[in-house]
C-alpha cells in the first residue's frame, strides 16, 4: 500500500466547506474493475497457493499462509511434566460463541471447562454496534433470510449451514432473552427491527447501540454463575493434541500469560471459538478488532488436519478511524453512512455512491487515496473525509439521538463530529471464510468442532449486516449439544503425532522451519510474554 | 518453547510515536511518566495502553478493545495524592502519573442461575437472599467515584433493593463490566452484578414480543405439521 502521496492535512481542511455545493458521485461503469485494481484479495501480491495441508493447492491470503504453513511452538519436551485436566467438552475461546457452545453443553448435563486467551468476554463480540439478524416481521420468511445471506455472499456460501442458521433465528433471540438479553421495543412491544444492505426485509433486532456489549455480558454472567462451568482466563491455546495416529482431536495445550507454564486438557469434544484474524494487521491495514484477533484457531485447525475455505476472502470495513490516532482502525457504523453521510476526498468531491456493497465502497477509498486524492496526516497515513458536519446541517440533532457511542468516543480527544469531517480509511474487519464445518459445527477432523468467526461457509465471500451475531449463538448452541451427545470413553494417549505429521510435511515441501505459528498477540502488545 | 516465535510485523507503529495530526508538525512534545513501576517517556496524544506498548512495560495483558467497551483495561492512577481509578485505554498520559495496571476482580460470591427463577412474584425474596448486603448500602459514593462510565450506581442499588429493578438495570445501559464498582464497594454488594441481575430479570420475566412469538408459533406449527404428515404416510 502506497500512503505517501495525498493532500497535507491543513490543505485540504482548508477546501473543506460543510455547506460547499456538490454534486452526484460518478457513475462507477464497471465495479468489477475497481474491485480487482484496488480491493485487497483481488491484488495478485496479496495471495497465494498452500503447498501442504488439507487445503494444499488453493489460494489463501498471503501473510495467512505464511502462519498456516509454519512450525508449532511447542514440542513434546514442553509438555513434559505439565498437568492434565479431564474434562467432557473443552471450549477454546471466551466470546459469544464460545459462551453459548459452553451454556448448551452445561444444559445438557456435561462438565465444561472454557479456556480464553484474555479476560472472559474480550472479544469481537462485546464490540458489536449494529445487531442481529433475525427474520420476524409478517412482510419477512425464513425463506427470505436465507436468499439475503446467500446473495450477499456472492452465491457460494453453503445452503444448508445458512438454512440452519436463518430457522434457528428465532430461537436463538427467544434463547437470548431468556438468559436475560435485552432488545428494543415498539410502542405495541415488538421487538423493534432495522434494514440494512443487502437485505429485503426490516431484519436487525438490536440493543441500542451496545448490542455486542449487552449480548457479551449477558453471555458472560451466565457463563460465571453456571455451576458446570469451569473458566480459565489468561491462557492461549498454543496447540491441540491428538490420538495416537494423529487423526483424531482429544485435548489441546494452553500457557499461561501470567506464569507462563503448559497446561493440557484431555477430552473427547474440543470446540474452537478463536474468533477471527483482524490484529494479523493482513496486508498492512489497522483494524476493528479486539486484541486477541489473531486467527490462533485457524493455525491450530490446520495443522491438526482440518480442512478451511475462502481463505483469500476478507471483509474491509469503509469506514475506518484515521484520527485519532489512538483510535485508529475503530469503527464509525454503517449507520451513519446510511443515514445519508457522503465522502468527500481531499478536493471535496464525492467519488463514489456510498451505499454500495462495502467491498466496492472499500476499493473506491482506496483509488482516491493511491492516486493522491487523500488527506494526509503527518504520520504519513492517508483517509478521506466523511462529512458528518453536513449531515448534521441537513438533520439537526441526527448524531447525537441516533449515534450517542460515536460522540462519546471522540469527546476525550477534542473532535466534535459534528463539526469536523471525520478522516476515514477502510480497515480490517471480518474473515468470511474458516474452517469447514456441518450443521453441529463438526470439522473434518473427528473430535473438533468449530464456531463462530473461526468456522466459514455461511457468508460466502461477503457477510451482510447482523448475520455473524446470529451465526455465533446458532452454531455454538448446536456445537454444544453434538458435543455433548458425543459419549465415547475419552482419549486413552494423548500425543502431538500431528505436529510431527505437519512438520515432516513442510520439510517436504522445503518450507523453511523459521516461523512459528499461533501468533497469540501481536508483537506490539507481547512483551515479556512471547520471546520473539 | 522451541522455535523462535513469529517474527512478522506488519502493523506500523509509526503513527504511535509521531506527532498528532493536530499540532502541525511542532516538535512533538515528551511526557514523562511511569506505568507498573516503569518509567515511560510518551508522547502527548497516547493513551496509556500505547504508551505502556511504547515504553516496553512487559506483561500488559489486560487489554482487548481499546474503545473502552470491554472493561478490561482497570488501572490505578496516582497524581500526588489523589488516587483514582479509570480504563487504561480511555486515559490519556500525563506527566508525573503513576498508573497501575490492576488484576482482574476475584470471581463474584453471589451465585444464581436464571434458570432456577419460576414465580416473578418472589423476585424481591430471591434478591434478597442471593444479594443480602444490597440493603446495606452506606452511600459512600466508591462506586460512583470509581465509574469511568459515569453510571450513578449508588442511585441504582438503592432502586434495586427496593425492587425496581427494571429503572436500576437501566441504569447500567452502558456498564462495561469493568467491576470496578465491585472492587471500591466496602460492603462487598458487587453492584455490577446487582445491575445484571436487575437487568436480566427484567428481560426475562418481561421481554415477551408479540411479532417475536407469532414467528415461533408459525415455526412450531410447520413443523408438527411435518410431523403429523410424514406420520399419516407411515398409516
Ligand atoms: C467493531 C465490530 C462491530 C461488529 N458489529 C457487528 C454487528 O453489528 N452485527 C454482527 O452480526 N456482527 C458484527 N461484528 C462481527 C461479530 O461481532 C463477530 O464476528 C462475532 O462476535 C465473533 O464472535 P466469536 O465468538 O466467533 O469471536 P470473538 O467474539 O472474537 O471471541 C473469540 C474469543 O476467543 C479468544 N481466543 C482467541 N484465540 C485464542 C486462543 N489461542 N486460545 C484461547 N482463546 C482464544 C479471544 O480472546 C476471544 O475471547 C462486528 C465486529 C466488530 C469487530
Ligand atoms: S457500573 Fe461498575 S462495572 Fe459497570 S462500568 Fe461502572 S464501574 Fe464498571
Ligand atoms: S460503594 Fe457500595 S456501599 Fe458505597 S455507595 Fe456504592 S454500593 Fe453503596
Ligand atoms: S481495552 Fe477494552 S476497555 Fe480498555
Amino acid at each position: 500500500m502506497n500512503m505517501n502521496n495525498g493532500i497535507p492535512l491543513a490543505q485540504a481542511s482548508a477546501l473543506y466547506r460543510p455547506d460547499a455545493d456538490i454534486g452526484s458521485p460518478p457513475v462507477l461503469a464497471d465495479p468489477q474493475a475497481l474491485l480487482n485494481a484496488f480491493h485487497p484479495d483481488y491484488l495478485g501480491s496479496s495471495v497465494t497457493k498452500l503447498a501442504v495441508g488439507a487445503n494444499a493447492g488453493d489460494s489463501c491470503q498471503r501473510e495467512l499462509a505464511g502462519l498456516l504453513q509454519a512450525e508449532a511452538i511447542i514440542d513434546e519436551a514442553d509438555l513434559a511434566g505439565a498437568p492434565v485436566t479431564d474434562i467432557d467438552v473443552l471450549v477454546i475461546g471466551g466470546g459469544g460463541a464460545g459462551c453459548a457452545a459452553a451454556l448448551a453443553a452445561a444444559e445438557r448435563g456435561a462438565r465444561v471447562l472454557l479456556v480464553t486467551k484474555l479476560r472472559l468476554g474480550d472479544s469481537n463480540t462485546v464490540m458489536a454496534e449494529g445487531g442481529i439478524q433475525v427474520a420476524i416481521e409478517p412482510d419477512d420468511s425464513i425463506q427470505r433470510h436465507i436468499e439475503d445471506t446467500l446473495r450477499g455472499g456472492h452465491d457460494i456460501g453453503n445452503p444448508e449451514l445458512v438454512a440452519a442458521m436463518a430457522e434457528d433465528g428465532p430461537d436463538v433471540i427467544r434463547w437470548l432473552i431468556r438468559a436475560g438479553m435485552q432488545f428494543e421495543q415498539t410502542a405495541s412491544g415488538d421487538l423493534h427491527t432495522r434494514r440494512a444492505g443487502g437485505m429485503n426485509a426490516a431484519r436487525i433486532v438490536h440493543c441500542r447501540d451496545y448490542t455486542g456489549l449487552e449480548m457479551m455480558r449477558v453471555l458472560r454472567e451466565s457463563v460465571i454463575q453456571h455451576r458446570a462451568i469451569e473458566v480459565w482466563e489468561q491462557s492461549p491455546a498454543v496447540e491441540l493434541l491428538s490420538n495416537e495416529d494423529g487423526r483424531k482431536c482429544v485435548g489441546a495445550v494452553f500457557k499461561s500469560l501470567i506464569d507462563g507454564r503448559f497446561r493440557m486438557v484431555r477430552t473427547h469434544s474440543v470446540i474452537l471459538a478463536t474468533g477471527g484474524v483482524g490484529r494479523l494487521h493482513l496486508n498492512g491495514f489497522p483494524t476493528s478488532n479486539h486484541l486477541g484477533a489473531t486467527g490462533d484457531g485457524l493455525v491450530l485447525a490446520y495443522r491438526i488436519g482440518a480442512c478451511l475455505r475462502d481463505l483469500d476472502s476478507f471483509q474491509y470495513h469503509p469506514t475506518g478511524l484515521v484520527y485519532p490516532p489512538h483510535l485508529s482502525g475503530k469503527l464509525v457504523t454503517e449507520g451513519v453512512r446510511a443515514a445519508g453521510a457522503w465522502m468527500l476526498n481531499a478536493a471535496g468531491q464525492r467519488f463514489v455512491d456510498e451505499l454500495l456493497p462495502r467491498d466496492i465502497v472499500s476499493a473506491a477509498i482506496l483509488r482516491e487515496c493511491q492516486e493522491g486524492r487523500g488527506v494526509r496526516v503527518d504520520d504519513g497515513r492517508v483517509g478521506v473525509w466523511l462529512d458528518t458536519p453536513r449531515l448534521e446541517r441537513s438533520q439537526p440533532g441526527l448524531l447525537e439521538r441516533q449515534f450517542p457511542k460515536l460522540l462519546a468516543r471522540f469527546r476525550v480527544s477534542g473532535v466534535d463530529p459534528r463539526h469536523d469531517p471525520l478522516l476515514i480509511h477502510p480497515t480490517l474487519h471480518y474473515q468470511n471464510g474458516g474452517v469447514v464445518i456441518d450443521v453441529n459445527g463438526a470439522t473434518t477432523v473427528p473430535g473438533l468442532y468449530a464456531v463462530g468467526e473461526v468456522a466459514g461457509g455461511i457468508h460466502g465471500r461477503n457477510r451482510i449486516m447482523g448475520n455473524a451475531l446470529l451465526e455465533i449463538i446458532s452454531f455454538g448452541r448446536r456445537a454444544g449439544v453434538a458435543a455433548t451427545a458425543q459419549r465415547d470413553r475419552g482419549p486413552k494417549k494423548v500425543t502431538l503425532e500431528h505436529v510431527n505429521r505437519a512438520r515432516r510435511d513442510l520439510t517436504l515441501a522445503g518450507i523453511p522451519l523459521t516461523q512459528a505459528a499461533p501468533q497469540i498477540l501481536p508483537d506490539y502488545a507481547a512483551k515479556g510474554i512471547w520471546n520473539r | 518453547m522451541r522455535a523462535a516465535y513469529c517474527t512478522l510485523n506488519f502493523f506500523d507503529f509509526s503513527h504511535l510515536t509521531k506527532t498528532p495530526m493536530t499540532t502541525d508538525g511542532d516538535n512533538p512534545q515528551t511526557i514523562n511518566l511511569t506505568i507498573n513501576g516503569v518509567a515511560v517517556a510518551a508522547s502527548a496524544a497516547m493513551t496509556l495502553v500505547e504508551a505502556a506498548w511504547h515504553g516496553g512495560v512487559p506483561r500488559v495483558t489486560a487489554v482487548s478493545c481499546l474503545e473502552s467497551v470491554c472493561g478490561s483495561c482497570r488501572v490505578l492512577l496516582r497524581r500526588g495524592k489523589e488516587v483514582t481509578v479509570n480504563l487504561a485505554c480511555q486515559t490519556f498520559v500525563e506527566d508525573g502519573l503513576e498508573a497501575v495496571f490492576l488484576p482482574p476482580q476475584p470471581p463474584p460470591l453471589h451465585h444464581y442461575e436464571i434458570s432456577d427463577f419460576t414465580d416473578g412474584w418472589n423476585i424481591q425474596a430471591r434478591f434478597h437472599e442471593i444479594f443480602p448486603e444490597a440493603s446495606h448500602c452506606r452511600n459512600c459514593h466508591g462506586c460512583v467515584l470509581s465509574c469511568p462510565k459515569g453510571i450513578d450506581v449508588e442511585g441504582a442499588i438503592a432502586l434495586a433493593a427496593a425492587g425496581h429493578f427494571r429503572d436500576a438495570g437501566e441504569a447500567f445501559l452502558e456498564c462495561v463490566m469493568c467491576e470496578l464498582c465491585d472492587s471500591a464497594c466496602p460492603e462487598l454488594i458487587a453492584p455490577a452484578h446487582v445491575g445484571l441481575f436487575c437487568r436480566r430479570v427484567t428481560a426475562h420475566f418481561h421481554l415477551r414480543p408479540p411479532n417475536l412469538i407469532y414467528r415461533l408459533e408459525e415455526q412450531r406449527k410447520e413443523k408438527m405439521g411435518l410431523t403429523g404428515a410424514s406420520h399419516d404416510e407411515h398409516e
